[in-house]
C-alpha cells in the first residue's frame, strides 16, 4: 500500500510539473505576437498539459486501492 | 479575453504548484476535488482557451502579413486602383480590414478552418524548413473558388441586379465559369508589378 501512495504522489508531481511547464509554454506563445507562436502553443506548451492531464488521470487510476488490499 | 484566460492560466498554475510540493494533500477528499480542477479541469479548459486564442489571433490581417513571403500581397491591399479586387475589398471595407485575408482566403465549408490552418502550418514548414515560395509564384492549390466571393456576393441586391451576373449566375455558382480568371475580375495582388502601381495612404 505504501509503495502504491508513493507511486500515486510521483504521478500526481509529475503531472504537476508537466501542467506548469505546459501552462508556461502557453503564456509564453500567448504573449509572443509571431507565427511561431501558434506551433509553440500547438506542438509544445498543449502536448505538455495534455500530457499532464493524461498523467493525473492515470495516478487516479493507479491510485485505487483494490478492494481486497483495502480489507486488510 | 486574453486577459481571462492568463488569469485561468495562473491560478491553475497556482494550483499545481501545491500538489507539485505537497502531493501528499491529496489524503484528504476536500484536497483531492482540488487536484481533480487543478490537474484536470483547469489545464483542459486552458488548452481550449489557448487554441481559440491562437486560431482567433491568426485570423487577422497583421497576423498573415507578419510572415516574410505574405508582406507585398499586405502592400497590394493598398494599391490605388479599383480594378485590384483585393485593393478595393479592403480599402472600402466591403470586408473587415483586420480580416481582410481571411475574408476571401477561408474555406467556408464545414472543416474548412481546419483545412486552412493545416496550410498555414505547411507554409510555417516552408518558411523555417524548408525553401520559402517566391512571393509572385505563390498560386492557391486548385484555383480560386467562386464560393469565396459568392459568400458574401451571393443574394446582395448589386450583384444579382447586374444582368452579367444573374444570365451566368448557374456557371458562377457551379465554378465553371471563374469571377477571377473568367476574364471579369482578373485583377488580384499583381505581385510582379507592384513596383510600378501607386498606393493610397489612408489618412491616420
Amino acid at each position: 500500500m505504501k509503495l502504491r501512495q508513493f507511486g500515486e504522489r510521483r504521478l500526481l508531481q509529475v503531472s504537476s510539473a508537466l501542467v506548469i511547464l505546459g501552462l508556461l509554454i502557453e503564456i509564453v506563445s500567448l504573449l509572443w505576437i509571431h507565427p511561431l507562436a501558434f506551433v509553440l502553443f500547438a506542438f509544445v506548451g498543449a502536448s505538455l498539459t495534455g500530457l499532464g492531464i493524461l498523467v493525473y488521470l492515470a495516478s487516479l487510476v493507479f491510485g485505487v486501492i483494490p478492494p481486497a488490499e483495502n480489507r486488510m | 479575453m486574453t486577459g481571462l484566460l492568463l488569469g485561468q492560466i495562473i491560478l491553475s498554475i497556482m494550483l499545481a504548484s501545491v500538489f507539485l510540493f505537497r502531493p501528499s494533500v491529496t489524503t484528504e477528499t476536500g484536497w483531492r476535488i482540488v487536484a481533480f480542477i487543478g490537474l484536470g479541469v483547469l489545464p483542459a479548459l486552458c488548452i481550449v482557451g489557448g487554441m481559440n486564442t491562437h486560431v482567433q489571433r491568426s485570423e487577422q490581417t497583421s497576423f498573415c502579413i507578419s510572415c516574410h513571403v505574405m508582406v507585398p500581397f499586405g502592400r497590394s491591399l493598398y494599391i490605388d486602383d479599383a480594378k485590384h479586387i483585393p485593393a478595393q475589398h479592403f480599402q472600402n471595407h466591403r470586408v473587415p480590414a483586420d480580416m481582410a485575408c481571411i475574408s476571401c482566403h477561408a474555406d467556408y465549408n464545414l472543416y474548412g478552418p481546419l483545412f486552412d490552418k493545416l496550410r498555414g502550418l505547411k507554409r510555417v514548414y516552408f518558411q523555417y524548413v524548408s525553401t520559402p515560395p517566391d512571393p509572385a509564384s505563390i498560386r492557391i492549390p486548385g484555383g480560386f473558388k467562386n464560393a469565396q466571393c459568392l459568400h458574401c456576393h451571393l443574394g446582395a441586391r448589386d450583384f444579382e441586379g447586374n444582368p452579367v451576373h444573374s444570365a451566368m449566375m448557374d456557371s458562377l455558382k457551379s465554378n465553371q465559369m471563374s469571377c477571377l480568371t473568367g476574364g471579369c475580375h482578373d485583377t488580384a495582388h499583381d505581385i510582379p508589378n507592384l513596383s510600378h502601381v501607386k498606393f493610397w495612404s489612408p489618412v491616420q
